[in-house]
């Protein structure tokens, strides 16, 4: 039998040298250490094995030799990696919903934003590859430490330019985008802003990064949130800077690249699988969002919330009751499970993370380990997820 | 001279400077690059072209602090010389017989705040090496 899988796609945004391209072999690189293999519960396993390679030979270049990664040029590699569950218990496996959350991750050049392409070529590139970040799940916006550093005493200046650049670079491309000219549905709802090189700002945790990007851009983020409802049907189902995270892909010293030393960086599986299903909910109780757009809004949430609480079904009413009012989606004959998968707090994710590791189910013990790591990056300063 | 330059400035990004006169200049660029590693410092014969690559010689570095590298493929010869290609045997061949052709102009340029365009690079090398510019249409 054919494996089922759930695809999620990440756009990841940031200007020329701010790291895209150190995150993406960072992330891939730690999945292939050994005490990872040994240890997770599912594997991370590039389905092009050229492209994995060379993600690889990025990571070992930068642990053993201190060389980043080449400048991405005149391209954009969409990275497809299967996140893969080890074999558990066999029952467990065959009535799980699906068995690989397949995780796109879109890597280009970061000058693709600011400046004209050199090429026609390379101009038709530039479009394929938007029109394909442009259908991502989630977005995370790359804020570069390095130039927040370099510019200490004048931070808005970089931020507003920033700002600036993707909101003009998303305006210039936004009739090829929406090559009909009609909005989109699929769309990355989510835009996460991410402090990117966090290691070199160590006094600034998740909530001095959010201040600092609120005092100094709150109008550049609201002229970016107008631009970005221009692409999308039912434009109030938008998250623009109300996410913030801290990444950082290893700690760079002269001489050495310690690539044991991440921060967040294990956060961007839980945040493209679980973030868009807990905002689906969230939008639902506050809003009316119509059927078509529901389905697109967080793709494949049903089933990741299957998935999630599986096993649960009979005690599906009892968490359900424990939590707190849910609002419309329920009255619109809304999906208990996807409502448990989003709400459950925290004691009863252990729960269920514990039976399902005993039962051997470990795609319901990742899924709910993903939503107790988002909880515990809170904790840690690393991520702050919207409310609203 | 039919040589295909790409590079980087401090802030702009990676462009054909030189074309080689190919009306896509990325086509022939990825097919010289395409069997190398990624290797800093690079000469591969491809066919009877040669692709060059070497980090910026005066170690100058873009906004992100990476070493900024040349890429080159030569694809013909000078008029009435020996083919270029067949004069580049490593890498040292190409610090010593390509770069003095496109430094001059890289210094004035690299660190300008927008990157220049590909018919104002050319001219200036055609003047710097000696040769009458081309006209345009040809």
């Amino acid at each position: 039998m054919y494996p089922r899988v759930r695809d999620q796609h990440i756009a990841v945004f940031g200007e020329s040298g701010s790291g895209k391209t150190v995150l993406v072999s960072s992330f891939y690189g730690a999945a292939q250490e050994s005490s990872f293999l040994k240890e997770s519960l599912f594997n991370v396993v590039a389905d092009d094995i050229g492209l994995g390679n060379r993600l690889q030979k990025n990571y070992v270049g930068m642990r053993d030799r201190a060389i980043p990664p080449k400048t991405t040029r005149f391209s954009a590699t969409p990275y497809s990696f299967s996140v893969k569950m080890k074999n558990g218990d066999n029952e467990a496996a065959q009535k799980r919903p699906f068995d690989v959350l397949r995780l796109v991750w879109h890597d280009y050049p970061g000058e693709w934003f600011e400046e004209d392409p050199g090429s026609a070529e390379e101009a038709a590139r530039r479009v394929d590859t938007f029109r394909s970040l442009m259908r991502s799940d989630v977005a995370i916006l790359l804020v570069d430490g390095q130039k927040l550093l370099d510019n200490a005493g004048g931070e808005e200046r970089y931020l507003k330019s920033l700002l600036w650049n993707v909101r003009n670079g998303l305006l210039r491309l936004k009739d090829d985008v929406l090559a009909d000219g009609e909005p989109l549905v699929e769309f990355p709802r989510i835009w996460i802003m991410a402090l990117s090189k966090a290691d070199l700002l160590p006094d600034m945790d998740v909530f001095k990064f959010r201040d600092l990007i609120i005092e100094m851009t709150n109008e550049d983020i609201a002229q970016l949130h107008e631009v970005l409802k221009g692409f999308v049907i039912t434009p109030n189902a938008l998250s623009v800077g109300e996410d913030f995270m801290l990444l950082s892909s290893a700690k760079f010293v002269p001489g050495k690249i310690e690539v044991t030393e991440r921060l967040g960086v294990d956060l961007i599986l839980p945040v493209a699988a679980m973030l868009p299903l807990e905002r689906r909910v969230q939008w639902s109780e506050r809003m009316e969002i119509p059927r078509k757009v529901l389905e697109h809004l967080a793709d494949g949430a049903e089933t990741l919330a299957a998935a999630l609480i599986a096993g649960q079904a009979r005690r599906l009413d009892k968490l359900l009751v424990k939590l707190p009012r849910v609002g419309p989606l329920i009255g619109k004959g809304g999906i208990p499970a996807l409502i448990a998968a989003a709400k459950l707090a925290e004691g009863q994710l252990k729960q269920i993370n514990a039976e399902a590791l005993a039962k051997r189910d470990f795609l319901a013990a990742t899924l709910t380990q993903f939503r107790l790591d988002l909880d515990q990056g809170e904790r840690d300063d690393l991520i702050i997820r919207s409310r609203r | 001279m039919k040589v295909i330059w790409a590079t980087r400035g401090r802030t702009w990004g990676f462009r054909f400077l030189l074309d080689g006169d190919c009306s896509d200049p990325l086509r022939a660029y990825e097919r010289a690059f395409s069997s190398v590693e990624d290797e800093p410092r690079l000469r591969v014969r491809v066919g009877a072209q040669v692709a060059l690559r070497f980090p910026d010689p005066l170690d100058r570095r873009d906004a992100a602090g990476r070493v900024i590298p040349h890429d080159f493929v030569l694809l013909e010869p000078l008029a009435d010389e020996e083919p270029l290609a067949d004069k580049i045997n490593s890498v040292d061949d190409g610090l010593q017989k390509v770069w003095p052709l496109v430094s001059d102009v890289f210094a004035r340029i690299w660190d300008l705040p927008r990157p220049p365009d590909a018919a104002t690079i050319r001219t200036a090398i055609q003047r710097n090496i000696g040769q009458p510019p081309r006209t345009t249409g040809t």
